[in-house]
């Protein structure tokens, strides 16, 4: 089978274009561990979307253990309507 | 001893002679149990997310307790009856969380309403100025497209 060259280029560009391997915010730094709580809501809006939905950790980056931590915390935030559960 | 904490949300007319008695109740609640208050903090008004009661605002208030292990239950019983019924009307939402033992006090909360510095006008009427200014620039995109 023939490959043509343009193909292979889109290929390269397609791999060059690929970022690194994602790190976990909170594992990266104590300090930010420590302020995962559901009264800061300021860090927690970082990590949902404009409609409200919660960020997955393929494109936060979190790992599954702070992932499993933050939705909880998200989930607590919204009961004490410090966040939205959808947009308004 | 076990460390707890209870956030709770309050309605925006809450009376400072309201907000006394309810601090000196809850206060009392856990003392009568062998237990101490951490402390109690008003954080202030806020926005909600979403409204409560069809309340857009509400009052928001930290309270952090010790309790022995034998006396807990009692506690969070009486302060789930005083939430929900002798201050059922005043109080909209509340939370009752175990701190873990070794963790430090401290935490990172919100900007409340009253902490947030006030605009002047001559901001409000730049950012309306720029609100308007982008609206048109949609419109003038749109029209375009439909050339």
């Amino acid at each position: 089978m023939r490959i043509s060259s343009k193909t292979l280029q889109k290929k390269k560009r397609r791999r060059s274009g690929f970022q690194g391997k994602k790190h976990c915010r909170f594992c990266a730094n104590d300090a930010n561990a420590s302020s995962l709580d559901y009264k800061n809501s300021y860090l927690l809006r970082s990590f949902i979307t404009e409609r409200g939905k919660i960020l997955a950790s393929r494109i936060s980056g979190n790992c599954a253990g702070h992932q499993r931590q933050l939705a909880s915390e998200i989930k607590n935030s919204r009961i004490m309507a410090l966040l939205p559960y959808t947009a308004q | 001893m076990l460390r707890y904490e209870s956030l709770f949300i309050t309605v925006p007319e809450i009376t400072s002679d309201e907000a006394g008695s309810l601090e000196k109740t809850l206060s009392k609640a856990v003392t009568e149990s062998k237990g101490s208050i951490i402390s109690f903090e008003r954080w202030g008004k806020y926005q909600l997310a979403y409204p409560i009661r069809r309340n857009d605002y509400g009052v928001y208030y930290l309270m952090r307790f010790e309790v022995g292990d034998d006396r807990k239950d009692e506690v969070l019983a009486e302060l789930k009856k005083l939430y929900g019924v002798k201050y059922g009307e005043l109080i909209m939402r509340s939370v009752v969380k175990s701190l873990p033992a070794k963790h430090s006090l401290e935490y990172k909360r919100p900007e409340s309403l009253e902490e947030a510095p006030s605009k002047d006008i001559d901001t409000i009427m730049k950012e309306s100025k720029n609100i308007l200014r982008r609206d048109r620039g949609g419109d003038m995109f749109q029209d375009d497209n439909l050339d």
